[in-house]
Protein backbone atom coordinates (compact mmCIF):
# COMPACT_ATOMS: atom_id res chain seq x y z
CA UNK A 1 0.00 0.00 0.00
CA UNK A 2 1.37 3.34 -1.02
CA UNK A 3 0.31 6.73 0.30
CA UNK A 4 0.90 9.21 -2.48
CA UNK A 5 -1.39 11.97 -1.23
CA UNK A 6 -0.39 14.77 1.06
CA UNK A 7 -1.60 14.33 4.62
CA UNK A 8 -1.90 16.91 7.39
CA UNK A 9 0.99 15.11 9.10
CA UNK A 10 3.29 16.29 6.29
CA UNK A 11 3.00 19.77 7.77
CA UNK A 12 4.31 18.39 11.06
CA UNK A 13 7.18 16.78 9.18
CA UNK A 14 8.02 20.07 7.49
CA UNK A 15 7.90 21.87 10.82
CA UNK A 16 10.22 19.24 12.32
CA UNK A 17 12.61 19.63 9.41
CA UNK A 18 12.59 23.39 9.80
CA UNK A 19 13.23 22.94 13.51
CA UNK A 20 16.27 20.72 12.85
CA UNK A 21 17.59 23.18 10.24
CA UNK A 22 17.21 26.17 12.55
CA UNK A 23 18.64 24.28 15.51
CA UNK A 24 21.72 23.21 13.57
CA UNK A 25 22.03 26.74 12.24
CA UNK A 26 21.88 28.32 15.71
CA UNK A 27 24.25 25.83 17.35
CA UNK A 28 26.85 25.97 14.59
CA UNK A 29 26.59 29.75 14.45
CA UNK A 30 27.20 30.02 18.20
CA UNK A 31 30.21 27.67 18.05
CA UNK A 32 31.49 29.21 14.83
CA UNK A 33 31.28 32.78 16.10
CA UNK A 34 33.10 31.80 19.30
CA UNK A 35 35.93 30.03 17.46
CA UNK A 36 36.16 32.78 14.85
CA UNK A 37 36.39 35.43 17.58
CA UNK A 38 39.15 33.53 19.36
CA UNK A 39 41.04 33.20 16.06
CA UNK A 40 40.61 36.93 15.42
CA UNK A 41 41.93 37.79 18.88
CA UNK A 42 44.90 35.44 18.39
CA UNK A 43 45.69 37.36 15.24
CA UNK A 44 45.24 40.70 17.03
CA UNK A 45 47.90 39.63 19.56
CA UNK A 46 50.08 38.45 16.63
CA UNK A 47 50.75 35.10 18.29
CA UNK A 48 53.64 33.54 16.37
CA UNK A 49 53.11 30.19 14.59
CA UNK A 50 49.40 30.13 15.51
CA UNK A 51 48.47 33.14 13.38
CA UNK A 52 49.71 31.76 10.03
CA UNK A 53 48.23 28.35 10.86
CA UNK A 54 44.83 29.92 11.49
CA UNK A 55 45.03 31.98 8.30
CA UNK A 56 45.84 28.84 6.33
CA UNK A 57 43.02 26.81 7.88
CA UNK A 58 40.56 29.64 7.27
CA UNK A 59 41.61 29.96 3.61
CA UNK A 60 41.40 26.19 3.18
CA UNK A 61 37.89 26.01 4.63
CA UNK A 62 36.68 28.97 2.57
CA UNK A 63 38.08 27.64 -0.71
CA UNK A 64 36.76 24.09 -0.70
CA UNK A 65 33.22 22.80 -1.06
CA UNK A 66 31.32 22.33 2.19
CA UNK A 67 29.88 19.11 0.81
CA UNK A 68 33.36 17.57 0.51
CA UNK A 69 34.25 18.80 4.00
CA UNK A 70 31.12 17.05 5.23
CA UNK A 71 32.15 13.82 3.46
CA UNK A 72 35.62 14.05 4.94
CA UNK A 73 34.29 14.40 8.48
CA UNK A 74 31.42 11.94 8.13
CA UNK A 75 33.03 9.18 6.05
CA UNK A 76 36.75 9.90 6.35
CA UNK A 77 37.38 10.63 10.03
CA UNK A 78 35.63 7.50 11.40
CA UNK A 79 37.63 5.37 8.96
CA UNK A 80 40.92 6.93 9.95
CA UNK A 81 40.49 7.23 13.71
CA UNK A 82 38.06 4.34 14.24
CA UNK A 83 35.53 6.50 16.09
CA UNK A 84 31.76 6.59 15.78
CA UNK A 85 30.33 9.55 13.95
CA UNK A 86 26.65 10.40 13.77
CA UNK A 87 25.38 12.56 10.89
CA UNK A 88 24.36 15.34 13.26
CA UNK A 89 27.79 15.38 14.93
CA UNK A 90 29.57 15.50 11.57
CA UNK A 91 27.25 18.29 10.46
CA UNK A 92 27.86 20.29 13.64
CA UNK A 93 31.66 19.93 13.41
CA UNK A 94 31.84 20.82 9.72
CA UNK A 95 29.44 23.75 9.73
CA UNK A 96 30.94 25.22 12.92
CA UNK A 97 34.43 25.12 11.41
CA UNK A 98 33.15 26.57 8.16
CA UNK A 99 31.32 29.41 9.89
CA UNK A 100 34.41 30.08 12.02
CA UNK A 101 36.55 30.49 8.90
CA UNK A 102 34.27 33.20 7.54
CA UNK A 103 33.74 34.86 10.94
CA UNK A 104 37.53 35.07 11.29
CA UNK A 105 37.73 37.16 8.10
CA UNK A 106 34.95 39.46 9.32
CA UNK A 107 36.59 39.87 12.74
CA UNK A 108 39.98 40.67 11.19
CA UNK A 109 38.57 43.31 8.85
CA UNK A 110 36.40 44.75 11.64
CA UNK A 111 39.43 45.14 13.91
CA UNK A 112 41.38 46.72 11.08
CA UNK A 113 38.51 49.11 10.36
CA UNK A 114 39.29 50.99 13.58
CA UNK A 115 41.80 53.76 12.87
CA UNK A 116 45.41 53.33 14.02
CA UNK A 117 45.39 56.83 15.57
CA UNK A 118 42.67 55.80 18.01
CA UNK A 119 44.67 52.79 19.13
CA UNK A 120 47.84 54.85 19.45
CA UNK A 121 45.99 57.50 21.46
CA UNK A 122 44.58 54.82 23.76
CA UNK A 123 48.02 53.24 24.18
CA UNK A 124 49.45 56.70 24.97
CA UNK A 125 46.89 56.97 27.79
CA UNK A 126 48.35 53.78 29.20
CA UNK A 127 45.58 51.31 28.32
CA UNK A 128 46.75 47.72 27.98
CA UNK A 129 46.33 45.87 24.71
CA UNK A 130 43.32 44.01 26.14
CA UNK A 131 41.71 47.26 27.34
CA UNK A 132 42.22 48.77 23.90
CA UNK A 133 40.54 45.75 22.35
CA UNK A 134 37.71 45.71 24.88
CA UNK A 135 36.87 49.42 25.16
CA UNK A 136 38.11 51.07 21.97
CA UNK A 137 38.03 48.48 19.20
CA UNK A 138 35.20 46.13 20.18
CA UNK A 139 32.29 48.62 20.22
CA UNK A 140 33.19 50.05 16.81
CA UNK A 141 34.16 46.70 15.32
CA UNK A 142 30.83 45.17 16.33
CA UNK A 143 28.93 47.97 14.57
CA UNK A 144 31.18 47.59 11.52
CA UNK A 145 30.75 43.84 11.27
CA UNK A 146 26.96 43.70 11.75
CA UNK A 147 26.28 44.04 8.00
CA UNK A 148 28.75 41.41 6.73
CA UNK A 149 27.77 39.14 9.62
CA UNK A 150 24.11 39.23 8.60
CA UNK A 151 25.01 38.43 4.99
CA UNK A 152 27.19 35.56 6.18
CA UNK A 153 24.49 34.10 8.42
CA UNK A 154 21.90 34.20 5.62
CA UNK A 155 24.41 32.29 3.52
CA UNK A 156 25.21 29.80 6.28
CA UNK A 157 21.51 29.03 6.72
CA UNK A 158 21.48 27.87 3.11
CA UNK A 159 24.68 25.91 3.56
CA UNK A 160 22.94 23.87 6.29
CA UNK A 161 20.81 22.29 3.55
CA UNK A 162 23.88 20.27 2.45
CA UNK A 163 23.75 18.18 5.63
CA UNK A 164 20.70 16.44 4.16
CA UNK A 165 23.14 14.62 1.86
CA UNK A 166 24.74 12.78 4.81
CA UNK A 167 21.34 11.94 6.22
CA UNK A 168 20.45 14.59 8.77
CA UNK A 169 16.67 14.96 8.82
CA UNK A 170 16.66 18.67 8.11
CA UNK A 171 14.21 20.64 5.97
CA UNK A 172 15.89 19.64 2.68
CA UNK A 173 15.86 15.94 3.62
CA UNK A 174 12.19 16.09 4.60
CA UNK A 175 11.58 17.73 1.23
CA UNK A 176 13.42 14.91 -0.53
CA UNK A 177 11.36 12.30 1.34
CA UNK A 178 8.05 14.03 0.62
CA UNK A 179 9.11 14.38 -3.01
CA UNK A 180 9.84 10.67 -3.28
CA UNK A 181 6.54 9.71 -1.68
CA UNK A 182 4.12 12.12 -3.36
CA UNK A 183 5.96 12.62 -6.67
CA UNK A 184 4.86 16.26 -6.71
CA UNK A 185 8.25 17.97 -7.01
CA UNK A 186 6.98 21.47 -7.82
CA UNK A 187 4.72 21.65 -4.82
CA UNK A 188 7.16 20.08 -2.37
CA UNK A 189 10.25 22.05 -3.39
CA UNK A 190 8.30 25.30 -3.60
CA UNK A 191 7.06 24.80 -0.05
CA UNK A 192 10.55 23.87 1.19
CA UNK A 193 12.10 26.78 -0.71
CA UNK A 194 9.51 29.17 0.73
CA UNK A 195 10.32 28.03 4.28
CA UNK A 196 14.04 28.62 3.67
CA UNK A 197 13.27 31.97 2.07
CA UNK A 198 11.17 33.18 5.00
CA UNK A 199 13.83 32.03 7.49
CA UNK A 200 16.55 33.84 5.53
CA UNK A 201 14.46 37.01 5.37
CA UNK A 202 13.84 36.78 9.10
CA UNK A 203 17.59 36.57 9.77
CA UNK A 204 18.21 39.51 7.42
CA UNK A 205 15.51 41.54 9.16
CA UNK A 206 16.86 40.87 12.66
CA UNK A 207 20.37 41.66 11.41
CA UNK A 208 19.24 44.97 9.89
CA UNK A 209 17.49 45.94 13.15
CA UNK A 210 20.59 45.18 15.22
CA UNK A 211 22.82 46.99 12.76
CA UNK A 212 20.66 50.11 12.84
CA UNK A 213 20.77 50.03 16.64
CA UNK A 214 24.56 49.57 16.77
CA UNK A 215 25.15 52.29 14.22
CA UNK A 216 22.82 54.76 15.93
CA UNK A 217 25.80 56.64 17.39
CA UNK A 218 27.11 57.37 13.89
CA UNK A 219 23.76 58.15 12.27
CA UNK A 220 23.19 61.49 10.63
CA UNK A 221 21.16 63.59 13.05
CA UNK A 222 19.72 65.94 10.46
CA UNK A 223 20.26 69.67 10.25
CA UNK B 1 45.56 4.80 11.70
CA UNK B 2 47.76 5.49 8.71
CA UNK B 3 47.59 7.87 5.82
CA UNK B 4 48.61 6.29 2.54
CA UNK B 5 48.00 8.47 -0.49
CA UNK B 6 49.76 6.13 -2.92
CA UNK B 7 46.65 3.92 -3.11
CA UNK B 8 44.99 6.67 -5.13
CA UNK B 9 47.51 6.45 -7.99
CA UNK B 10 45.43 3.96 -10.06
CA UNK B 11 42.46 6.33 -9.79
CA UNK B 12 44.16 9.48 -11.03
CA UNK B 13 42.62 9.07 -14.49
CA UNK B 14 39.13 8.73 -13.03
CA UNK B 15 39.55 11.81 -10.87
CA UNK B 16 40.99 13.76 -13.80
CA UNK B 17 37.87 12.91 -15.83
CA UNK B 18 35.81 14.32 -13.00
CA UNK B 19 37.94 17.45 -12.84
CA UNK B 20 37.46 18.01 -16.58
CA UNK B 21 33.71 17.70 -16.16
CA UNK B 22 33.75 20.11 -13.21
CA UNK B 23 35.63 22.63 -15.35
CA UNK B 24 33.19 22.17 -18.24
CA UNK B 25 30.28 22.73 -15.89
CA UNK B 26 31.97 25.76 -14.35
CA UNK B 27 32.78 27.41 -17.70
CA UNK B 28 29.31 26.80 -19.18
CA UNK B 29 27.58 27.94 -15.97
CA UNK B 30 29.75 31.06 -15.79
CA UNK B 31 28.79 31.96 -19.34
CA UNK B 32 25.13 31.33 -18.52
CA UNK B 33 25.38 33.34 -15.29
CA UNK B 34 27.01 36.33 -16.97
CA UNK B 35 24.47 36.43 -19.81
CA UNK B 36 21.56 36.05 -17.40
CA UNK B 37 23.17 38.48 -14.97
CA UNK B 38 23.54 41.08 -17.73
CA UNK B 39 19.90 40.81 -18.76
CA UNK B 40 18.71 41.02 -15.17
CA UNK B 41 21.11 43.87 -14.37
CA UNK B 42 19.76 45.82 -17.35
CA UNK B 43 16.22 45.19 -16.10
CA UNK B 44 17.17 46.27 -12.58
CA UNK B 45 18.92 49.44 -13.74
CA UNK B 46 16.20 50.24 -16.29
CA UNK B 47 13.25 52.61 -16.21
CA UNK B 48 10.32 50.18 -16.10
CA UNK B 49 9.16 49.64 -12.52
CA UNK B 50 7.57 46.28 -13.32
CA UNK B 51 10.76 44.96 -14.88
CA UNK B 52 12.74 46.23 -11.92
CA UNK B 53 10.42 44.44 -9.54
CA UNK B 54 10.51 41.15 -11.46
CA UNK B 55 14.31 41.29 -11.74
CA UNK B 56 14.69 42.04 -8.04
CA UNK B 57 12.31 39.22 -7.15
CA UNK B 58 14.37 36.74 -9.21
CA UNK B 59 17.68 37.78 -7.64
CA UNK B 60 16.14 37.82 -4.17
CA UNK B 61 14.55 34.37 -4.40
CA UNK B 62 17.52 32.58 -5.92
CA UNK B 63 19.93 34.01 -3.38
CA UNK B 64 17.78 33.15 -0.38
CA UNK B 65 16.85 29.58 -1.25
CA UNK B 66 19.53 26.87 -0.86
CA UNK B 67 21.05 25.67 -4.11
CA UNK B 68 20.25 22.05 -3.39
CA UNK B 69 16.54 22.92 -3.16
CA UNK B 70 16.69 24.80 -6.46
CA UNK B 71 18.53 21.89 -8.04
CA UNK B 72 15.99 19.30 -6.92
CA UNK B 73 13.20 21.63 -8.02
CA UNK B 74 14.58 21.56 -11.56
CA UNK B 75 15.83 17.98 -11.57
CA UNK B 76 12.60 16.41 -10.38
CA UNK B 77 10.27 19.15 -11.58
CA UNK B 78 11.20 19.61 -15.24
CA UNK B 79 10.27 16.05 -16.36
CA UNK B 80 6.91 16.68 -14.69
CA UNK B 81 6.10 19.39 -17.22
CA UNK B 82 7.42 17.34 -20.13
CA UNK B 83 10.95 18.72 -20.35
CA UNK B 84 13.37 15.79 -20.43
CA UNK B 85 16.97 16.93 -20.20
CA UNK B 86 19.94 15.03 -18.83
CA UNK B 87 21.51 15.65 -15.44
CA UNK B 88 24.43 17.58 -16.95
CA UNK B 89 22.17 20.12 -18.67
CA UNK B 90 19.94 20.39 -15.61
CA UNK B 91 23.00 21.05 -13.47
CA UNK B 92 24.37 23.71 -15.79
CA UNK B 93 20.95 25.38 -16.06
CA UNK B 94 20.45 25.36 -12.28
CA UNK B 95 23.97 26.69 -11.65
CA UNK B 96 23.51 29.39 -14.30
CA UNK B 97 20.25 30.54 -12.76
CA UNK B 98 21.68 30.57 -9.25
CA UNK B 99 24.94 32.20 -10.41
CA UNK B 100 22.98 34.70 -12.51
CA UNK B 101 21.32 36.06 -9.37
CA UNK B 102 24.75 36.88 -7.92
CA UNK B 103 26.19 38.05 -11.25
CA UNK B 104 23.27 40.44 -11.75
CA UNK B 105 24.15 42.17 -8.48
CA UNK B 106 27.78 42.48 -9.49
CA UNK B 107 27.06 43.80 -12.98
CA UNK B 108 24.40 46.17 -11.68
CA UNK B 109 26.94 47.65 -9.28
CA UNK B 110 29.31 48.01 -12.24
CA UNK B 111 26.61 49.82 -14.23
CA UNK B 112 25.71 52.16 -11.38
CA UNK B 113 29.38 53.02 -10.88
CA UNK B 114 29.73 54.46 -14.40
CA UNK B 115 30.47 58.16 -14.39
CA UNK B 116 27.52 60.30 -15.54
CA UNK B 117 29.91 62.32 -17.70
CA UNK B 118 30.56 59.29 -19.90
CA UNK B 119 26.84 58.73 -20.46
CA UNK B 120 26.26 62.42 -21.18
CA UNK B 121 29.14 62.46 -23.64
CA UNK B 122 27.65 59.45 -25.39
CA UNK B 123 24.21 61.09 -25.57
CA UNK B 124 25.68 64.32 -26.89
CA UNK B 125 27.49 62.33 -29.59
CA UNK B 126 24.06 61.22 -30.77
CA UNK B 127 24.38 57.50 -30.01
CA UNK B 128 21.11 55.61 -29.68
CA UNK B 129 20.13 54.17 -26.32
CA UNK B 130 20.87 50.66 -27.53
CA UNK B 131 24.32 51.66 -28.79
CA UNK B 132 25.11 53.48 -25.54
CA UNK B 133 24.23 50.34 -23.65
CA UNK B 134 26.02 47.75 -25.74
CA UNK B 135 29.08 49.77 -26.73
CA UNK B 136 29.67 51.92 -23.67
CA UNK B 137 27.83 50.84 -20.54
CA UNK B 138 28.27 47.06 -20.72
CA UNK B 139 31.99 46.97 -21.63
CA UNK B 140 32.81 49.36 -18.79
CA UNK B 141 30.55 47.58 -16.32
CA UNK B 142 31.93 44.13 -17.21
CA UNK B 143 35.50 45.37 -17.07
CA UNK B 144 35.16 46.83 -13.59
CA UNK B 145 33.34 43.75 -12.32
CA UNK B 146 35.93 41.19 -13.38
CA UNK B 147 37.09 40.60 -9.82
CA UNK B 148 33.63 40.08 -8.24
CA UNK B 149 32.65 37.94 -11.22
CA UNK B 150 35.74 35.89 -10.42
CA UNK B 151 34.34 35.18 -6.97
CA UNK B 152 31.07 34.19 -8.62
CA UNK B 153 33.09 31.69 -10.70
CA UNK B 154 34.83 30.33 -7.61
CA UNK B 155 31.43 29.97 -5.96
CA UNK B 156 30.17 28.11 -9.02
CA UNK B 157 33.13 25.70 -8.87
CA UNK B 158 32.54 25.02 -5.18
CA UNK B 159 28.77 24.72 -5.61
CA UNK B 160 29.14 22.36 -8.58
CA UNK B 161 30.12 19.68 -6.04
CA UNK B 162 26.42 19.58 -5.09
CA UNK B 163 25.65 18.28 -8.60
CA UNK B 164 27.04 14.92 -7.48
CA UNK B 165 23.69 14.48 -5.69
CA UNK B 166 21.86 14.32 -9.03
CA UNK B 167 24.01 11.42 -10.29
CA UNK B 168 26.48 13.64 -12.11
CA UNK B 169 30.01 12.23 -11.99
CA UNK B 170 31.98 15.43 -11.76
CA UNK B 171 34.97 15.72 -9.42
CA UNK B 172 33.02 15.02 -6.23
CA UNK B 173 30.93 12.31 -7.89
CA UNK B 174 34.04 10.47 -9.10
CA UNK B 175 35.61 10.83 -5.67
CA UNK B 176 32.55 9.18 -4.12
CA UNK B 177 33.03 6.27 -6.51
CA UNK B 178 36.74 6.02 -5.72
CA UNK B 179 35.95 6.23 -2.01
CA UNK B 180 33.52 3.30 -2.13
CA UNK B 181 35.96 1.39 -4.33
CA UNK B 182 38.98 1.75 -2.06
CA UNK B 183 37.26 1.99 1.35
CA UNK B 184 39.69 4.84 2.09
CA UNK B 185 37.36 7.86 2.33
CA UNK B 186 39.77 9.97 4.38
CA UNK B 187 42.56 9.88 1.80
CA UNK B 188 40.14 10.43 -1.07
CA UNK B 189 38.41 13.44 0.44
CA UNK B 190 41.60 15.05 1.75
CA UNK B 191 43.02 14.89 -1.77
CA UNK B 192 39.73 16.16 -3.15
CA UNK B 193 39.75 19.19 -0.82
CA UNK B 194 43.32 19.94 -1.90
CA UNK B 195 42.34 19.67 -5.58
CA UNK B 196 39.48 22.12 -5.08
CA UNK B 197 41.81 24.42 -3.16
CA UNK B 198 44.36 24.39 -5.99
CA UNK B 199 41.60 24.87 -8.56
CA UNK B 200 40.14 27.92 -6.84
CA UNK B 201 43.62 29.32 -6.19
CA UNK B 202 44.48 29.06 -9.90
CA UNK B 203 41.17 30.68 -10.84
CA UNK B 204 41.63 33.58 -8.43
CA UNK B 205 45.19 34.14 -9.67
CA UNK B 206 43.98 34.10 -13.27
CA UNK B 207 41.15 36.51 -12.46
CA UNK B 208 43.57 38.92 -10.79
CA UNK B 209 45.79 38.87 -13.87
CA UNK B 210 42.80 39.43 -16.16
CA UNK B 211 41.60 42.28 -13.97
CA UNK B 212 45.01 43.98 -14.12
CA UNK B 213 45.22 43.48 -17.85
CA UNK B 214 41.73 44.86 -18.59
CA UNK B 215 42.07 47.82 -16.25
CA UNK B 216 45.69 48.61 -17.13
CA UNK B 217 44.82 52.17 -18.17
CA UNK B 218 43.45 52.84 -14.68
CA UNK B 219 46.62 51.70 -12.90
CA UNK B 220 48.93 54.38 -11.59
CA UNK B 221 52.17 54.60 -13.54
CA UNK B 222 55.00 52.75 -11.86
CA UNK B 223 58.39 54.24 -12.46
Amino acid sequence: MRYTDFTPYDLVLLAQGLGVTLWVFLVTTAIGVTIGLVWGIVRFYRVPVLTPVISFVSEFLKNSPVLVQLFLVFFGVPGLLHVDMSPILAATITLSANTAAFIYVIVVSAIESVGRDQIEAARAFGLTRWQVLRHIIAPQAVAFSAGPLTALLVNQLQVTSLISVIGVMDLAKIGANLNLRTLKPFLVWTAVGALYYVSAKLIALIGARIEARLRAYAAFRGL
Amino acid sequence: MRLDLSLLIPYIGLLAEGAVMTLEIAVLSLAGSVVLGMVVAIARAGKSATMRRIAFFYADVFRNVPFIVQLFFFYYGLPEIGIYIDAFTTGVVALSIAGGAYASDVIRAGILAIDDGILEAAEVSGLSRRKIFTLIVLPIALRTSVRPLGSVLINIILTSSVLSTITLNELTGQARIVSSDTFRPFEVYVVLLAVYGVLTYLVSTGVSMLHRRLNRDLQPEVN
